[in-house]
């Protein structure tokens, strides 16, 4: 599945790297602790967290995450943004809960397996 | 180098500060020090020591603070409010504290520890001071200051 096939099911808003949208993903990683991302994401998964700080892009990028879905409505700091333009990481905004971001990825078929 | 950490309960603050005689950082690098895709790493072009401690702090109601001087040294000064529900724990600090000596034995490490009017510390120079030619890292020895660590902390509640 790709990130747009992903935009487009759960209605997010794509913010950054739109041309990077195309990219698939290869599986999924929820976490707010950035040390825990740094262990445990793969390359190529889609994070959901609650985290609007540029520090996610720095992660994101280190750790080669296909996209970032924030969830709750929380918008990126403006610095995040540029960020996330600059190092062509897709944040994508979410309304919904986490659980609920989660719970509609897996159902899509993108599992969280290590 | 030194270490020093400071739990007031009263206060409600936890203050750790790291204050090094190295080769310091001018104005310009300190605003930079901050930024996550900053670093003097040649191996990769991320850097997130300082950041995160920075996130950290600001989580709990604290902040950071860093004072440099070319030529001088560095001090990093993290406080946090102690008894915010999202202030992170210390975690081991007698293992940590361990694993920085003798990883690296060259560096005179001054570390105190305050918590609520009693304190523990320990000063790496002098203690190798007094061990002459043996050094540090000689099995016996790192196994003693390892016990004398840990009690120490211990004994002040950590």
């Amino acid at each position: 599945m790709t990130l747009q096939e992903a935009v487009d099911r759960l209605e997010m808003k794509p913010l950054s790297a739109l041309a990077k949208l195309s990219a698939e993903v290869s599986g999924g990683y929820v976490s707010d602790l950035l040390s825990d991302v740094m262990a445990n994401a793969k390359a190529g998964d889609i994070w959901v967290t609650l985290q609007t700080h540029q520090n996610i892009v720095a992660v994101a990028s280190l750790k080669e995450i296909a996209g970032i879905v924030l969830i709750g409505g929380r918008e990126p700091d403006k610095g995040t943004l540029a960020k996330a333009e600059e190092e062509k990481i897709p944040l994508l905004l979410s309304g919904l809960p986490a659980f609920e971001v989660v719970g509609k990825l897996y159902q899509m078929g993108i599992s969280g397996k290590r | 180098m030194e270490i020093r950490i400071a739990e007031d309960l009263k206060a409600d603050r936890m203050t750790i500060e790291i204050i090094d005689d190295g080769s310091g950082m001018d104005e310009e690098m300190m605003q930079r020090a901050l930024d996550p895709f900053f670093t003097t790493k040649t191996v990769r072009r991320v850097g997130l020591g300082l950041p995160l401690l920075a996130e950290a702090c600001r989580m709990s109601n604290g902040q950071l603070c860093l004072q440099s001087c070319p030529g001088k040294g560095t001090t990093v000064r993290a406080t946090f409010q102690n008894s915010h529900i999202d202030r992170k724990p210390l975690g081991n600090m007698g293992d940590t504290l361990f694993t920085l000596i003798v990883g690296h034995p060259e560096v005179d490490l001054f570390y105190e520890h305050r918590k609520d009017g009693a304190f523990f510390s320990l000063d790496t120079g002098e203690i190798k001071a007094d061990l002459g030619d043996i050094p540090l890292n000689t099995p016996e020895i790192a196994s003693a200051l390892r016990a004398g660590i840990l009690s120490g902390l211990q004994e002040l509640g950590v």
